[in-house]
């Protein structure tokens, strides 16, 4: 009987050592990019995927195998290999490679300015044709800069607006879409009345968060630095705001629990009928599309005074590591993205927004699209250059749900904290 | 030739030992060994840390609640798993119409992915449409589909419950396999000199079957504490372990660090290694104090 403990214990020890080392998985395999024989090159992607994950017809993969075998076709030393990771994944999976000396030739995802300290990135006038960067949308650029010297590439970008259900508004009998916040309210009671579970959409929840907080902070000339460039997280009007929002929920007009919903929930839903009003963007279109919702208008996002005259403005990046040299092979395909129709096809697959002239001259006549186009221009973007960003927006998705359920300030002022410290 | 005799055993546990120090070793070292450096967000280590990863994770708002958390749900859901696979195996055990049904029926939660189970039950309680919340409308639990009350996974309070049930749901199939395993292996004759010894049904349970089953109690047991201490799927999946931090175990804190910093996330893992451990220590313990008394 002893024995058997004994052997129980090993096979205990055992199992947790297995156990836990699973945990931290994840090693990349990438980083054997040597040119072999007769000058062929591989460069090695990592890439995003802005579509419905792998086997739907708009996923990464099925995008990139496009744009890559043209490529090569016309590059024939040329190979490119792109490996696409999921938007939850991709930051944790390069930071793996990172770590482990495997980078890639080409990254594209949400941030470049964690690497550049480091010295890990190509300028991007080493890689990249002036004729192709002096085409993007000058504010774009100038946010790729860290110190003057531009490092990150503007890849997509989009913005976003007040999606509201038309058919909802009729038969709440509200005319036209709210301006203000009070307007906002009184038009979330006439649809609660009128039987709308979600009067308004509220996706506070891990996903998003910190982009529909940001959205809400702008309505009261509030966000996450004041002007002096200060962390401002629990300023008194954005303690204002979430007070206001505070107040929606409690009286049952948002989604229920916002600090646990995601947004791509909460847009369903929207698609579904079931919610009156969301912030939204171009991206989630095909989401309405596809749950068969046809009768939504597009609007400015209410402010507490008015409607806002900026919104939320994202853009993701494209950057090449130095590490494995190949600064002209890399040149040749940064130009033939930007000036072929690969960067255009992007934007019509996803509907993402382009980051250059050209390409916002070639979408102008699309409908759905103009109000964000128009807005683009005077668009408020994340502080993601500061560093401290890279810890204040997890904390932001994982806890600023709850500023709407409990003290506003007291949550608000935890997140300060966590951007001050250090 | 004698001393090349000598050296045969190595020949053969040698590939086992290596394979061990390779994938098992070796990543707890690193682990370990990552937790004392300082690492950004985005991968690249920028030197020693000392201990103030540590200093950090220990000072984190919810991490003591987090950590009395994690031990309650190892502890809920183990039991829980434990006494419905003791009377599942019994059931199991005897012979009924339809047994072979019954039980291929039960491998089903443990043949379909974890992941999978958590998403479905997380669409089965979507306050919009979930069949559940559907089926509590037609009772008269709630008044209407969409609101607060139709959404259990958005309050600590009512989502615990539900992560622990779809935890037990997922433990049950593989400890019902394992007691079923240890019930075939009593022999027969001991329950006859038990009968004509006069003991009733609830002796004979709690004096032959329950100590005779005591190996393969332990083994299924110990396997449960450490999956369910590790387990990871079934909160990210249904509440990411919100609202905030507060349905969150250390696994999931571990996840929720490793976005932000990658220093911090690898001295959790090391606290949760250590976890699993002591808990497999005191484990141990127990069970053993158990057969001292009996």
């Amino acid at each position: 009987m002893n024995m058997k403990l004994v052997g129980g214990a090993a096979l205990g020890l055992a199992t947790v050592l297995v156990l836990s080392s699973c945990g931290s998985g994840g090693s990349g395999d990438g980083g054997n990019t040597q040119a072999s024989g007769g000058g062929q090159v591989t460069l090695k992607m990592v890439a995003a995927d802005y579509g419905d994950g792998p086997g739907k017809p708009n996923s990464g993969e099925t995008f990139w195998k496009g744009v890559v075998d043209e490529f090569h076709a016309a590059n024939p030393n040329i190979k490119v290999e792109v490996q696409v990771i999921n938007w939850n994944d991709i930051d944790k999976q390069v930071a793996t490679m990172v770590q482990n000396g495997q980078v890639p030739d080409i990254l594209q995802t949400g941030d470049y300015s964690g690497f550049v300290k480091d010295q890990l990135l190509y300028k991007v006038d080493e890689v990249l044709s002036p004729n192709v960067s002096g085409d993007m949308l000058q504010k774009f650029a100038e946010f790729g800069k860290v110190d003057g010297t531009a490092y990150g590439i503007p890849f997509v970008s989009s913005a976003r607006a007040l999606f509201y259900n038309k058919d909802l508004f009729a038969k709440a009998n509200i005319t036209e879409p709210p301006k203000t916040w009070d307007e906002l309210k009184a038009a979330a009671e006439k649809l609660k009345a009128a039987g709308v579970t979600q009067p308004f959409g509220l996706p506070l929840g891990q996903e998003e968060a910190q982009a529909e907080s940001f959205l809400w902070m702008l309505g009261n000339g509030g966000g996450y630095k004041d002007a002096s460039g200060k962390w401002a997280i629990n300023s008194p009007q954005n303690v204002e705001t979430f007070t206001y929002m505070k107040g929606l929920v409690d009286a049952g007009l948002t989604t229920p629990n916002p600090g646990t919903k995601d947004r791509k929930t909460v847009w369903e839903d929207f698609g579904a009928g079931k919610v009156g009003m969301v912030n939204g963007g171009p991206m989630s279109i095909p989401i309405f599309d596809a749950a068969g919702l046809k009768n939504y208008g597009v609007a400015p996002i209410p402010g507490k005074a008015g409607p806002l005259d900026t919104t939320l403005g994202v853009m993701d990046w494209i950057m090449a590591f130095n590490k494995n040299g190949h600064a002209a092979e890399i040149k040749k395909f940064f130009d033939f993205f930007y000036t072929g129709n690969a960067a255009t096809k992007i934007s019509d697959t996803y509907k993402l927004l382009p980051v250059t002239n050209g390409g916002i001259e070639k979408l102008s006549s699309d409908e759905k699209l103009k109000p964000f186009l128009d807005a683009l221009p005077n668009a408020s973007f994340y502080p993601f250059q500061d560093p401290k960003w890279a810890e204040v927006n997890p904390a932001i998705k994982q806890t600023i749900g709850g500023a709407v359920k409990e003290d506003p300030a007291k949550v608000l002022g935890e997140l300060q904290k966590v951007a001050e410290a250090g | 030739m004698r001393r090349l005799r000598a050296l045969e055993p190595i020949a053969w546990v040698g590939p086992a030992v290596v394979l061990i120090v390779l994938v098992v070793l070796w990543p707890v070292i690193e682990m370990i060994r990552s937790s004392f450096l300082k690492i950004s967000r985005f991968g690249v280590v920028q030197g020693s840390n000392g201990l103030a990863n540590y200093d950090k994770l220990f000072n984190e708002k919810d991490f003591a609640d987090i950590m009395v958390r994690s031990v309650i749900w190892v502890v809920a859901v183990v039991a829980l798993t434990v006494l419905i696979s003791l009377a599942l195996a019994q059931l199991f055990n005897q012979r009924f119409p339809g047994r072979k049904i019954a039980r291929w029926a039960l491998i089903a939660p443990w043949a379909a992915s974890v992941l999978m189970t958590a998403i479905i039950f997380k669409w089965m309680l979507d306050p919009e449409v979930g069949v559940i919340n559907q089926i509590r409308l037609k009772l008269g639990l709630i008044d209407a589909m969409g609101g607060a009350a139709a959404d259990q996974l958005g309050d600590a309070s009512t989502a615990m419950p539900w992560l622990v049930f779809v935890a037990v749901f997922v433990s049950v199939p593989f400890t019902t396999y394992a007691l079923l395993a240890g019930l075939a292996t009593i022999p027969s004759d001991v329950y006859e000199a038990a009968r004509m010894d006069g003991a009733g049904r609830l002796r004979t349970y709690w004096s032959i079957t329950l100590p005779l089953l005591r190996p393969a109690l332990t083994v299924a047991a110990l396997i449960n504490v450490m999956n369910v201490f590790n387990s990871f799927p079934i909160i990210w999946a249904m509440t990411h372990g919100q609202p905030g931090y507060s349905t969150a175990t250390s696994t999931i804190l571990m996840f929720i660090l490793k976005g932000s910093d990658i220093g911090e996330s690898a001295a959790m893992s090391v606290v949760n290694f250590g976890m699993v451990i002591v808990l497999t220590v005191i484990f141990l313990r127990v069970s053993r104090w158990n057969k001292e008394v009996a």
